[in-house]
């Protein structure tokens, strides 16, 4: 098992994460929407796996021991996370000021 | 005239100069990219600038030349000589009608682009002209701007678009761009915006992946292999040197042939899946290198060979691609592009200016050592500070007469790229092959001389090719190459520019040029008997002498070799020739750096002053009478064993018999055209910097005189061309 839930706060991802385990990351993904993604043992992440996790947007804890994922993936995963919550801070911001309007009006 | 016409002016003078070139050097190695490519801007950049002015036959006639080149590209064949030729028309159409804004101040309104539309039409036969495909960089821009720091390092940029069911099929996208070597940048993208994550399909690749590369493009595709076909790979900066296109072309026909093989294993189920898979590697394989008409042929072979389902089309395309000819070979591409310097555009006439400043400016000072001089003579106090201000002044005026030189400074490259031009014009009309070899064109002078050069040389050269140089079977005849060489060499020599023009024809028949001489009565025939084998060849030198059997369009146009000379002596300069029969000759052209100041030495004679330009004075010596013996009518003196004849300036100037001189007075032994001659006066004055100015009015055309200036009492110094007395 590469993708485990360790407790309700961090998702860890170890050793090499092939394709199939993209939707085992989806389902505990979706299952724990705080959960953080725990990284540093991780080796090695299939493109799959990148797709869920830029889909989703969670933020990365520790720094993995591959060059290859230190280096190019994190600040990409990073950039993706940073945006999304940007983009979901921006939304919900900006529903409360039409909220806080409407309540006004 | 208008400003921006000024400047349209300016550049597009530059631009056509820089084409023209650029096309000369193609034509050399037509398989040069970075000439090609280098030719192409500089046509649609004059075709801009043509636009901006609202030029409209310019731009047309250009737009002609920039499809013919955009054909040869776009087919991926060199350029051809008729092309070079055309394009060639195309600039000198476009001089012409620069010249003609020059003079009118406007654009011409009656300017006409069908002779050279004609003559591109012509060219191109019935064939459609092919434009070159833009490709759409927007994402190789955004990828650069993202990686800033890596992105000089960057040969090629990648933009990998998986396919959507690439996860069922067992790959990895990242992987593959991450196995790539020298990855120096990835990005990914989301080909759609990504769902909420329960919508996501995990197992549909959305990914786009972009790559900046550190290796050239060739190194990716290679290692891409199969999935090469979902990627647009672009080659970033410049092109690639010719070792790294050698393996580019390599690794293509490489990557064709794996696809021969896979078409030809292939099992019957598999192999539509395979020939369209195959049919695209291929075509992209050979767009890559360039090779577009092939990655056609192979693109159309495919989808015959799918509709027919039979691999039998497209083998036959790919084996035809694998043993093509390869791309043009690519010549050594000169790397050195030079680091951009701070220029400030002056226009030569205010520099000219400053020039004409600094002569007054050296007269003045000279004036103020006269002075100095006179305040000597009447014991004045001021006598010490006057010196010493004197010789600061000095020191400042030649100071600034050096940098002021540096700004006149040309390479003389600015003459000689035209030669090439012309060297083959001539080649082509007198039907001698020939080629020109240019020397050390980096040498600078003067820009004065510079443009000195240009009538002699163009003389010269045109005497080597029509008189000096055989035809094709004569050389060959003789054991030569049937291609001649003449060779264009310049270098400096202490204050002296020496321009030689060497060609590898048959030399100067000396017995010919008495023969032509004796014939043309430009000589006696006694005096004709008595010279030595180097004197007869100065014999081409004389006004009124030329060999050509023929007038022909070249050369024998009434002005020769002394026209060569005029020139040359006009900026106290000299030539001279040598020569070996069946080896070639040697015409060499010496021209001071500068002529904006000359250093002359004042002699008396008769009275008078006179300056002798000091470049020509090897010493000065007195001897006594009884060494000066008479040479039939004239005198001689010996010297360090040799004899060289002796001339009294007095006696030569003075108009009347009884004008006295001292027979006694110093000698100048001068170095005159390559031999020593020696001129006795009455007394040796001073060295002084001087502003040569040519003799006019009156004065014009005398014979002996090699020009004036003031000197600084505001008399009139005459200074003499030494050559003609001792003659």
């Amino acid at each position: 098992m590469t993708v485990r839930m360790i407790d309700q706060g961090v998702i860890e991802l170890t050793g090499r994460c092939g394709a199939d385990e993209a939707e085992v990351l989806q389902h505990q993904l979706l299952a724990a929407p705080g959960a953080v993604v725990e990284w540093t043992r991780c080796e090695h992440l299939h493109s799959a796996v990148i797709q869920v996790l830029l889909a989703a947007g969670r933020l990365m804890q520790g720094t993995p021991n591959t060059v290859f994922l230190a280096d190019f993936i994190a600040p990409i995963l990073t950039r993706s996370a940073v945006r999304q919550r940007t983009a979901q801070g921006l939304r919900a911001a900006s529903q409360a000021a039409e909220e806080e309007q409407r309540d006004g009006l | 005239m208008d400003e921006l016409l000024a400047q349209f002016l300016i550049e597009s003078r530059e631009l056509v100069d820089k084409a023209a070139d650029d096309l000369l050097a193609l034509e050399k190695a037509p398989g040069d990219r970075q000439r090609f490519e280098d030719a192409f801007r500089a046509f649609h950049t004059l075709k801009g600038g043509a636009g901006i002015v609202e030029f409209a036959a310019m731009q047309t006639a250009l737009h002609c030349a920039e499809d013919a080149l955009a054909a040869a590209r776009s087919e991926s064949r060199p350029v051809s000589s008729l092309d070079i030729g055309n394009c060639l028309s195309c600039l000198d159409q476009v001089a012409e009608w620069l010249d003609a804004i020059e003079s009118t101040g406007a654009v011409p309104v009656d300017a006409d682009p069908a002779d050279i539309v004609a003559l591109f039409a012509q060219a191109a036969g019935s064939e459609p002209i092919a434009v070159p495909r833009a490709s759409n960089a927007e994402w190789i821009d955004g990828l650069l701007r993202a990686h800033p720091a890596v992105a000089p390092r960057a040969q090629t940029a990648l933009r990998y678009t998986p396919a959507a069911d690439s996860f069922f099929r067992q790959q990895d996208p990242v992987a593959t761009i991450a196995g790539l070597p020298g990855l120096l940048a990835l990005d990914l993208r989301q080909r759609e915006a990504w769902p909420t994550l329960d919508e996501l399909d995990p197992f549909a690749c959305n990914l786009t992946i972009e790559a900046l590369l550190a290796p050239d493009s060739a190194t990716a595709l290679a290692a891409l292999g199969d999935e090469a076909r979902h990627c647009e790979i672009e080659t970033l900066r410049g092109r690639p040197h010719a070792a790294d296109s050698d393996s580019l072309v390599r690794k293509a026909a490489e990557l064709l042939d794996a696809q021969v093989h896979l078409l030809e294993s292939a099992e019957n189920t598999e192999q539509l899946g395979r020939i369209a898979s195959a049919g695209l590697v291929a075509t992209n394989v050979l767009r890559h290198v360039g090779r577009s008409a092939e990655a056609d042929a192979v693109a159309t072979a495919a989808a015959v060979a799918i509709a027919e389902r039979r691999l039998q089309p497209l083998l036959e395309a790919l084996a035809a691609a694998v043993q093509g000819p390869p791309p043009a070979e690519v010549a050594a591409v000169p790397a050195e592009r030079r680091g951009a310097k701070q220029t400030v555009r002056v226009s030569a006439e205010r520099i000219d200016v400053l020039v004409r400043l600094i002569g007054e400016l050296v007269v003045s000072s000279n004036a103020m050592g006269h002075v100095t001089k006179l305040a000597e003579q009447w014991s004045s106090p001021l006598t010490g500070t006057l010196k010493n201000q004197h010789a600061a002044l000095g020191r400042l005026v030649a100071e600034l007469q050096r940098a002021v030189v540096g700004m006149r400074v040309l390479p003389l490259s600015a003459v000689f790229r035209r030669f090439p031009r012309l060297v083959r014009e001539m080649s082509a009309e007198l039907k001698k092959p020939a080629t020109l070899v240019l020397e050390g064109e980096e040498t600078e002078a003067d820009k004065a001389i510079v443009e000195t050069l240009v009538e002699p040389l163009v003389h010269v050269l045109r005497n080597a090719l029509d008189h000096g140089v055989e035809d094709a079977a004569a050389r060959v005849a003789a054991g030569k190459p049937p291609v001649a060489t003449i060779r264009l060499r310049a270098y400096r020599q202490r204050e002296h520019v020496v321009v030689e023009v060497t060609d590898d024809g048959a030399g100067i028949d000396i017995a010919k040029i008495k023969q032509i001489a004796h014939d043309r009565r430009l000589l006696p025939a006694d005096e004709l008997a008595a010279l030595t084998d180097q004197e007869s060849l100065n014999l081409i030198f004389l006004p009124g002498f030329s060999t050509a059997k023929t007038i022909t369009h070249v050369s024998g146009r009434g002005v020769g070799m002394d026209a060569v000379r005029t020139a040359a002596s006009r900026v106290g300069g000299h030539v001279d020739v040598r020569s070996a029969l069946g080896k070639g000759t040697t015409v060499r052209v010496t021209l001071p750096f500068s002529v904006l100041v000359t250093q002359v030495m004042t002699v008396e004679a008769g009275g008078q002053l006179f300056g002798i330009p000091l470049d020509a004075v090897v010493e000065t010596l007195r001897v006594d009478k009884d060494k000066i013996f008479p040479v039939g009518a004239a005198h001689a003196i010996v010297l360090h064993d040799r004899t060289i004849p002796l001339v009294r300036l007095a006696e030569m100037l003075a108009d009347r018999a009884d004008v006295r001189w001292d027979d006694t007075g110093p000698i100048v032994i001068a170095q005159l055209g390559g031999e020593l001659g020696a001129v006795q006066v009455d007394r040796i004055g001073e060295r002084i910097d001087v502003i040569l100015k040519p003799l006019d009015g009156l004065l014009a055309g005398l014979p002996g005189l090699a020009g004036s200036t003031l000197l600084g009492d505001g008399s009139v110094l005459l200074v003499l061309d030494l050559a003609e007395f001792v003659r």
